[in-house]
């Protein structure tokens, strides 16, 4: 998830602060001996722009990536080797998703189309035109029958996969659209803007149900559902993520400690065996927070640019995480110390 | 899930036509999700359609004449279609090719009137025949593989009728809700119950009054009621009675707790069905030249509370969908009608922090609303107030939504019927998902 292309030409790129030891394997901080362990194990180079947007398949045996450069990667989990290049789209592409198999993947492109690819196949299977500009979000429903994407255009639309039709074009936002989740059954949508708010969706009738804001409004970068659907987790440009109670509108949790003021990061929720809650930053660190505590467990450091597309792995300590155009290579950190 | 955001009052009955399915069906039934119906077509084929993306998704061809009825296996996997060509086909749609294949074909001597799958185990099938005979058929291994007739034994006198104890053609039937029994229908408007494991006839009712032929049976959820449509034009509610385990045949007169009927037009009914809490009734009218749609409040003592109009093409079928308040219903042109209960738009919920109210309220301001407070002190209480643990994993109301652990009155599980029809079971587990299948026109 590559934030406003255009626009980010403008942004005065932020200083690669030097890092002092930039290969360090365990970050000085915190105290060493608490979880987690986290360590890079594999380096995956092969894209040659950003990497926009990482995503773990349903099982955890594969991780796709994306970005700039026009092009899906896969990438064997355990091993760290590439399987599979995709290549389709005219332009970079922002966000990808799977399936509920792992038979599918979707990706949202500036070409204004999402594409399907089935991947036993290797080739694209449908071709989904509707948004007037770059699609900067996608994801599937539960049941992968719907898709739903969110763009510059400032809508979120409903997908019907099988058939490629536009169900719903909902005029969500007066800003780009940048994440959009369903919930764990599917009969709700969340989305997020540069506008600052969260918004809340009813899937079949596809009416607003919530609204939610942050008293000074900052734009938001990413937003998904707890695995229970009781929560949302917002990231946002004033360097936080709240951890939002929808229903009463609370926010209930506050991470923070990272940077990220200018493009769209990722946070994502590990939901091991313990609970993080992980996030790229602009400092080039990866942050791992507690859930609970919200305290910074582990920075790891070792990305040469901002680390904006974070994957955490479904059902193992794995973090997956890409730099921008400085670093450009893809990192695999896995916490073996409970194996 | 969404339901807690939308209205937690709004529990009725469906009002308007949500969409329209082309589907050339003669009846449409939902699967126990609710994410399908299955339609039933005159040529013989079965199709399947998602209710999100209203089109089709499956083709069933493998009737070559009306397609009966159909049924689904409890977490939606296999499709069962009965037909006038004496064929009584298993699907399943778990099967990686597209068309599906099917998974079983029973042959039978008639053309097959309805069909249905047990409760419990999708490899136990009910086949009711046009003849008028009902036969149980278990699919499993030995030694419960075979097929058995259902039948009223002759013999004992009938009342001092002697000679006139005529056996009825049957024309309905079904499992309860728990599987343990089958409720037919007579011609003669009894109802016969047998034991699903036994295949024992254990009661006779006969319906007080009289009702003429039976045509249709309904039960309610949780399997203590019983509507019934007899071709008398009235539809009636029954108390299922308790059925002892102990085998004691029960020969009893059944008075209705409610009688349903047109007072106006005595128009017949083409269908019935209960809304999934048991609430509301539904009752398809066989107009010639409307399609209505009666209501029934149960919870208000069967209080008449709307009639639905779908236009035009007369009703030929209709089913209430398993969770929600929806109906299912087909017109004689073949096309599916999907009810729904619509919300109003709540355009407050576009602000946030804004709540809409009915009427207006005089605000009172707070003593310390409009103090200002130290931004540390603020700041610490919203620390203090994000202490609290947060439970992301929980999901609520999860475990109400499958299987409810008692009907009718018995613990399932424990006993003999339950675990008879428990063994050597199919492979229909909740986790199944229908893959999607890409049409082609790329």
């Amino acid at each position: 998830m590559e934030a406003a292309p255009q626009e980010l030409v403008l942004e005065p790129a932020p200083e690669p602060a030097p890092e002092p030891a930039p290969e360090t394997k365990d970050p000085p901080f915190p105290a060493p001996q608490q979880k987690p362990f986290f360590k890079q194990k594999y380096i995956l180079s092969g894209h040659t722009k950003s990497v926009a947007s990482l995503k773990f398949s349903p099982d955890g045996s594969n991780l796709a990536s994306c970005g700039a450069d026009k092009l899906i990667k896969l990438w064997d989990t355990y091993t760290g080797e590439i399987l599979h290049t995709l290549e389709g789209h005219e332009e970079g592409i922002s966000d990808i998703a799977w399936s509920f198999n792992g038979e599918f993947l979707a990706s949202a492109s500036d070409d204004k189309t999402i594409r399907i690819w089935d991947l036993a196949l290797g080739t694209e299977v449908k071709c989904m035109q509707g948004h007037t500009s770059f699609v900067f979000c996608v994801n599937y429903n539960p049941n992968s029958n719907l898709l739903v994407s969110g763009g510059f255009d400032e809508t979120v639309r409903v997908w019907d996969v099988a058939g490629g039709k536009s169900l719903k074009v909902l005029p969500a936002h007066s800003d780009p659209v940048t994440s959009v989740d369903f919930n764990h059954d599917g009969t709700l949508i969340v989305s997020c803007a540069m506008d600052g708010l969260i918004r809340i969706w009813d899937t079949d009738s596809g009416q607003c149900l919530k609204t939610l804001v942050d008293d000074d409004n900052p734009i938001c970068s990413n937003v998904k559902f707890s695995p229970n659907s009781r929560f949302v987790l917002v990231s946002t440009q004033d360097s936080t993520i709240r951890l939002w109670n929808y229903h009463t509108s609370r926010c209930v949790k506050t991470y923070v400690g990272h940077t990220n003021r200018t493009y769209c990061i990722f946070a994502c929720l590990s939901n091991t065996k313990e609970k993080y809650i992980v996030s790229g930053s602009e400092d080039h660190k990866v942050y791992v927070w507690n859930l609970q505590t919200c305290q910074v467990m582990q920075a790891l450091v070792g990305h040469r640019d901002t680390t904006l597309a974070i994957a955490t792995h479904p059902t193992q300590d794995i973090i997956a995480s890409a730099g921008l155009e400085k670093d450009l290579t893809i990192r695999l950190w896995f916490d073996e110390s409970s194996a | 899930m969404n339901e807690s955001l939308i209205n937690p009052f709004n529990i009725t009955h469906p009002t308007a036509v949500q969409a329209s399915l082309f589907a050339l069906g003669s009846f449409a039934r939902f699967d126990p999700s609710g994410r399908f119906v299955g339609v039933g077509r005159f040529d013989g084929v079965a199709t399947i359609w998602d209710l999100d993306t209203k089109s089709a998704v499956r083709w069933l061809d493998g009737h070559v004449k009306a397609v009966t009825s159909l049924d689904w296996s409890r977490h939606s996997r296999y499709v069962l279609t009965s037909s006038k060509d004496w064929n009584v086909i298993v699907w399943d749609l778990a099967s990686i090719c597209d068309p599906p294949q099917r998974h079983a074909t029973i042959r039978c001597d008639a053309p097959v009137s309805s069909a249905s799958f047990h409760p419990r185990n999708s490899r136990i099938v009910l086949t009711l025949l046009n003849t008028g005979e009902v036969y149980l058929i278990d699919l499993r291994k030995a030694p419960h593989r075979g097929r058995t007739e259902l039948f009223e034994p002759e013999g004992d006198e009938d009342e001092g009728q002697g000679q006139s104890s005529r056996r009825y053609a049957m024309t309905v039937a079904r499992f309860d809700p728990t599987g343990k029994f089958v409720f037919v229908g007579t011609s003669g408007g009894y109802i016969l119950v047998f034991n699903s494991r036994s295949k024992t006839m254990i009661a006779r009712h006969r319906i007080s009054g009289g009702s003429g032929s039976l045509k249709g049976l309904d039960f309610a959820k949780n399997g203590r009621r019983l509507v019934t449509n007899s071709s008398d034009r009235t539809l009636r509610q029954f108390i299922v009675p308790r059925y002892l385990s102990s085998g004691e045949f029960l020969e009893q007169e059944l008075e209705p707790t409610h009688r349903f009927n047109d007072p106006i037009n005595k128009t017949a009914w083409h269908a019935v069905s209960y809304s999934p809490d048991g609430e509301w009734l539904a009752g398809g009218a066989a107009d010639a030249a409307m399609h209505k749609i009666y209501i029934w409040d149960i919870s208000n003592d069967g209080q008449f509370a709307s009639t639905l109009d779908g236009g035009r093409e007369p009703l030929a079928h209709l089913h209430w969908h398993p969770s929600k308040s929806s109906i299912a219903s087909t017109t004689n042109q073949g096309n599916v009608l999907i009810w729904h209960s619509p919300n109003a738009e709540r355009w407050g919920a576009f602000a946030g922090g804004f709540e809409e109210v009915d009427e207006n309220v005089e605000y009172e301001e707070r003593e310390d609303e409009f103090d200002i407070e130290d931004e540390a002190e603020i700041l610490r209480r919203k620390k203090e107030a994000e202490q609290e643990e947060v439970d992301i994993d929980t999901i609520e109301g999860e475990s109400q939504i499958h299987e409810p652990d008692e009907v009718n009155g018995s613990v399932i599980g424990g006993d003999e019927d339950t675990r008879w029809a428990d063994e050597d079971a199919d492979d229909d587990v909740v986790t199944w998902k229908m893959r999607i299948v890409m049409d082609d026109d790329i």
